[in-house]
């Protein structure tokens, strides 16, 4: 919302201090300041010129050479590149020597062989709106040579940029930010006359369904949507464009003027911020208007230009045979007010936000006027508005309105009453208030308080702020805003611990980072949304067609930065995610979400060093760290030589982690065919683990004794076929070492020359102890030559010689 | 009195004193003090001894002077040893250059956004907060009407949602927790909600359609407008130093009431010490817990008060480490992932 300064005084001459004062106030208020625009200021070289004679440029068919009279004494020769130029009028102008907004000195020139001494200006070179369609005709009495911020009306204004809540519907106006502006709120705002203007001579003729007027039937078939329409009739207008005033006041909060009568409507809107809509009366048809829903598919053109079209929940304005207005929202193309028009039919309603808001939203359009109206408009603010826009548009356009006005009111408005605990304003807000503060802080917004003589009291809530304030707390809202948070208190209670445990599965979450940080790998992050082939969660209104689902697995989303690093020349990564995996439960049912853990590792296994050569992270350093991160995460659970299908590892080396039956994660080399990576880049591992939904605590451990006694060790190299798993060998050694077997190591492998085709050499040591007493030689032997003999049976294994 | 056995016996008795000497000896000047007393070829005290071998029976000299060699021998040997040890530290520095870089292992570091998280849960932690949390996939009931935001109202516009399907969607903000942890537990509840949220937002320097947020929420019996403003000052102070102040400027979320945008302001250090403040920066949205979401999640909202507020850890990431783009987070360059490492890197 663009607030004018001048407009803003206009309203409550008692408004102080400058622009940078009040945004500063008002963002204490609730509604920050995005920016000023001071709007005169920089325009101090800018004069007001009268074109006496505009002549073709002898070189230059698009161009004019004027004679300008600048309120020196002689005329200027100037060339002028405007199609609108024309002798007689007066227009913004810069000398030479002088400089527009944008910082642009004016020099004497040459153009196309004729001197130009200077530069008659367009609204937009001016920094006053978008309109670079011709320069900027003024009308003004303001005598040539008189400064332009002057004659304007722009002298010392400023464009504010409000930010105004979704609440505050009753900010949407100057005289709403008059409100809350002004040093006596509502006591200190008035609605003086605008110049040429007054009190419009015309009478309400109030019905509840329909009400003629002028020969002109105006009703409302939907009460519920439509709590009041006010109609007038005005004849004679002469259209045309605005006087300067009103096209300053427009321009200062960014407006574009389009002829007096609109314009009139668009002044209300910002001043009051009540939407109207003025209709070239011969136009319509049927000689009736009202508000009733569209019929289903009907069509209308509106002022955009767009061809919509309407479905039967849909309010609109229609005249005898069609709809002219998407009501609250946007006019129609056809029954416009033009420059041929001279009768005007005036329309000021009130209609329902939530139906306004549904239906804008259906049909996708912003304006001014549904803004509003979604945001509530003061049901007790049609009459005032609807007189002031007949005010504006006689003073501007002439014309006469019709004596009797048509006022259909079905529903008129009960103010509300509120009750406001004292004790329960204290209560939430921390600090003592009595009575009297409280209402001292109200009225000014204008509240009509009754102090009663308890705890209790009565509030009645102005139209304006019916649809925010509807509750006691909505006024505890109010006392507070106004009273000022800088003036609450900062101190500390105490306070009662919390009945709600911290979630464990964020321990676990940290525990995890810790662990993979303290390897050496980075943390990263990544949004959940990927390609269609990525996931079965599918967003009905995504963002981009190319990543329209949510992520089943994280490692894709993991191996796309792997590439993005090595495609940037970073040969060592380590990355790990915590993430959420989507996975659809079928339709009508919420996504399963799972909390998962996936890492991606590529390039060097220790940094470089200069006393050993490089070594590539290989498939062994990835199966350990899944193996560390299993039992960590998801104690009980096994890591199993296997293969999960769609996990873009390269099956036979790759590996599956069971939990129970559950398959909870998978890890191994990521298939070449999966990536895309320079040639260059070493074996990519990837693993994935989901996380227990709830953790478990894990048990405390059980401190033992340490060993009493020494280890015996003994090591046998076997050469085994690689039929045979490494596993099935120590698990066999376990089982025939007996109690006295105290661990199994692999220390060596060795494949190649001296072994039959086939087999691989593995040395083990095994050993021995016992909690009790020394070991014999004799007792471990025995026990070694049992494990021999054990691991000896199973096919093709025997111990290397 | 000369003779061989006195003579022998004088040698052994001053190299017993020498040998004291020596290792008393701290440095080669010391060392060099003791060689000049004793083996000095003009004063040297054995070189005295040895000048009384003239007195003696021919004889007997050559058992004296291989007495007085030994004695000799050890002595000098004891000088070396002991000279040796003064300086072995520098000989080891010519066999090994230790200048040359040792064997580091690789380093990892949490994301920077993690970083800020955590930091922000450690704080309100040491003020009593658990974590809570929720799925992400959430129903328009948790995420807009339960908290007071009717679909219809402009409000919703603010946040526009990503659906899965009709009245399923990913959540906006973790405000659903919020309502879930009230289901579920009874007040007194100080509760801190981190996660994941997403809006239909087009990635720019400024935004990503899904972001982490970090929720608090307060409710018990007399929780005011000023318990809400102290804790987050001390908030604030925890944070960013205890000169930081805060600002709230009213505002509007349909779930609080009265509601607040807080500003922080921190005092800085300049690198020559002179301190100054910053700006008022934006951090969060926050304000006392609507009535209406208490009683929707079945919480007396007459006996029972309560704060929340919501912030976003990757923006706090941006002002505090410098960072001009949110979607550098989401990159995962390891050259900038790797300048979060606590120390740096080597």
């Amino acid at each position: 919302m663009n607030v004018s300064l001048n407009w803003l005084r206009f309203l409550a001459p008692g408004v102080e201090g400058d622009a940078h004062a009040l945004a500063e106030a008002m963002a204490a208020l609730g509604f920050p300041v995005e920016g000023i625009d001071a709007l005169g200021a920089e325009l101090g070289d800018i004069v007001v010129a009268r074109v006496v004679e505009a002549g073709r440029h002898p070189n230059a068919d698009r161009l004019s050479l004027c004679r300008v009279d600048a309120g020196g004494d002689e005329l200027l020769d100037v060339v002028c590149g405007a199609p609108n130029v024309r002798a007689g009028a007066l227009y913004p102008f810069v000398p030479v020597g002088g400089v527009l907004p944008d910082g642009m000195k004016i020099r004497k020139a040459k153009i196309r062989g004729e001197t130009s001494n200077g530069m008659l200006c367009s609204a937009k070179e001016l920094g006053l709106g978008v309109d670079h369609s011709g320069i900027l005709e003024l009308r003004t009495d303001a005598a040539p040579g008189s400064p332009f911020v002057e004659a304007f009306g722009l002298a010392g204004d400023a464009r504010l940029d409000v930010e105004v809540t979704a609440n505050r519907g009753d900010l949407l106006s100057h005289v709403g930010v008059a409100r809350e502006m002004a040093p006596r709120g509502v006591e200190g705002v008035a609605l003086p006359r605008v110049p040429g203007g007054a009190e419009p001579k015309v009478e309400l003729r109030t019905g509840e369904g329909a009400v003629e007027v002028d020969g002109i039937t105006v009703s409302i078939d939907e009460p519920t949507l439509c709590r009041r329409f006010l109609g007038a009739v005005i004849r004679g207008v002469t259209v045309g464009p605005s006087p300067d005033w009103l096209q300053a006041r427009l321009r200062a909060v960014g407006a574009r003027p389009i002829n007096n009568v609109v314009d009139a409507t668009n002044y209300v809107l910002f001043e009051l911020g009540q939407p109207t809509h003025a209709y070239d009366l011969a136009t319509l048809k049927g000689r009736r208007i009202g508000a009733r829903l569209a019929a289903e598919g009907e069509g209308v053109r509106t002022l955009d230009g767009e061809d919509r079209t309407l479905s039967a929940s849909m309010l609109v304005i229609a005249d005898g045979e069609r709809t002219v207005n998407v009501a609250g929202i946007m006019g129609e193309d056809e029954t416009a007010v033009s420059d041929a028009t001279t009768d005007v039919f005036l329309e000021c309603a009130h209609f329902e936000p939530r139906s306004v808001r549904t239906t804008k939203k259906a049909l996708g359009i912003q304006s001014d006027a549904g803004y509003r109206y979604e945001r509530w408009v003061d049901p007790t603010g049609q009459e005032r508005a609807f007189r002031r826009v007949i005010e504006v548009i006689v003073a501007t356009a002439g014309g006469t309105v019709h004596p009797v006005a048509a006022d259909v009111h079905p529903d008129p408005w009960t103010t509300p009453r509120l009750s406001l605990r004292r004790s329960r304003v204290e209560r939430l807000l921390g600090v003592p208030f009595d009575g009297a503060a409280v209402a001292g802080l109200l009225r000014p917004l204008g509240f009509v308080v009754d102090e009663g003589d308890g705890d209790t009291l009565t509030v009645d809530v102005p139209g304006w702020r019916g649809y925010d304030v509807t509750r006691e707390v909505d006024l505890i809202e109010e006392v507070a805003r106004r009273y000022g948070f800088d003036r609450f208190p900062d101190r500390a209670g105490p306070f009662r611990p919390t009945t709600v445990p911290d979630h464990p599965l964020f321990r676990l979450e940290d525990d995890l980072r810790t662990l993979l940080v303290g390897r050496g790998l980075f943390e990263a992050q990544t949004p959940a949304f990927v390609p269609p082939t990525e996931g079965d969660v599918h967003l009905s209104n995504p963002l981009s067609q190319e990543e329209p689902v949510l992520r089943r697995d994280l490692v894709p989303s993991l191996l796309r930065r792997v590439q993005r690093n090595l495609a940037r020349g970073v040969r060592d990564v380590r990355l790990f995610e915590v993430g959420t995996s989507f996975r659809s439960r079928g339709p009508g049912e919420a996504p399963a979400e799972e909390t998962r853990l996936a890492v991606a590792i590529t390039g060097r296994r220790r940094p470089e060093h200069w006393s050993e050569p490089d070594e590539a992270l290989d498939l062994r350093d990835l199966q350990g760290l899944l193996a560390a991160l299993v039992r960590r995460a998801r104690p009980g659970a096994r890591v199993e030589p296997g293969f999960v299908d769609g996990s873009r590892l390269m099956p036979g080396e790759a590996f599956v982690v069971r939990d129970g039956d559950a398959e909870v994660g998978f890890g191994g080399r990521v298939s070449p065919d999966a990536l895309d990576v320079p040639p260059w880049a070493g074996a990519v591992l990837a693993l994935e683990l989901a996380l227990p939904a709830l953790p478990a605590p894990s048990p405390d451990p059980t401190a033992r004794a340490l060993p009493a006694y020494p280890a015996v060790e003994r090591d046998v190299a076997l050469v085994v076929p690689g039929a045979v798993a490494s596993a099935t060998l120590v698990e066999a050694a376990r089982s025939a070492g007996g109690p006295l077997l105290d661990g199994v190591e692999v220390f060596d492998l060795y494949e190649g020359e001296h072994l039959p085709e086939g087999t691989r050499s593995i040395a083990y040591r095994f050993r021995f102890r016992s909690p009790e007493r020394t070991l014999t030689d004799d007792e471990v032997d025995r026990a070694f030559r049992s494990i021999i003999a054990r691991v000896e049976e199973e096919p093709g294994v025997h111990v290397r010689r | 009195m000369t003779d061989v056995p006195s003579l022998v016996k004088q040698l052994d008795a001053l190299l017993a004193e020498a040998l004291g000497e020596v290792s008393a000896a701290s440095d080669g000047d010391a060392l060099e003090g003791v060689r000049i007393r004793y083996l000095g070829r003009k004063d040297g005290r054995i070189s005295g001894v040895l000048r009384q071998l003239g007195a003696l029976d021919p004889a007997d000299r050559p058992a004296v002077g291989a007495a007085a060699n030994r004695v000799k021998a050890r002595l000098e040997e004891a000088l070396d040893e002991a000279a040796a040890a003064l300086a072995a530290p520098e000989d080891a520095g010519r066999a090994l250059d230790l200048t040359l870089p040792g064997r580091e292992p690789w380093s990892g570091g949490r994301h920077p956004v993690t970083r800020v998280m955590d930091e922000i849960y450690e704080v309100f932690r040491d003020m009593g907060f658990s974590r809570a949390r929720g799925p992400e996939a959430e129903t328009e009931w948790y995420n807009f009407e339960a908290l007071n935001t009717p679909l219809d109202h402009p409000a919703a516009d603010e946040q526009d949602t990503l659906y899965l399907r009709d009245s399923v969607l990913l959540r906006s903000h973790t405000s659903p927790v919020q309502i879930r942890t009230l289901e579920s537990h009874e007040p007194p509840i100080r509760i801190l909600a981190p996660g994941w949220v997403y809006r239909r937002d087009t990635y720019d320097a400024t935004h990503t359609p899904a972001f982490l947020q970090v929720e608090g929420l307060v409710v018990d019996e007399g929780i005011s407008f000023v318990d809400f403003k102290a804790t987050l000052a001390e908030f604030a102070r925890r944070m960013w130093g205890p000169g930081t102040r805060i600002r709230l400027r009213p505002s509007f979320f349909p779930f609080t009431e009265p509601s607040a945008e807080v500003d922080v302001k921190r005092v800085v250090t300049a690198p020559d010490g002179t301190t100054s403040e910053t700006d008022w920066l934006e951090i969060m949205g926050a304000g006392m817990v609507d009535p209406a979401v208490l009683d929707a999640a079945g919480v007396d909202s007459e006996r029972y008060t309560g704060f929340a507020f919501g912030m976003g850890p990757a923006r706090i990431a941006m002002l505090k480490y410098g960072v001009d783009d949110l979607r550098t987070f989401f990159e995962n360059d390891v050259r900038f992932l790797e300048q979060f490492v606590p120390g740096g890197l080597r």
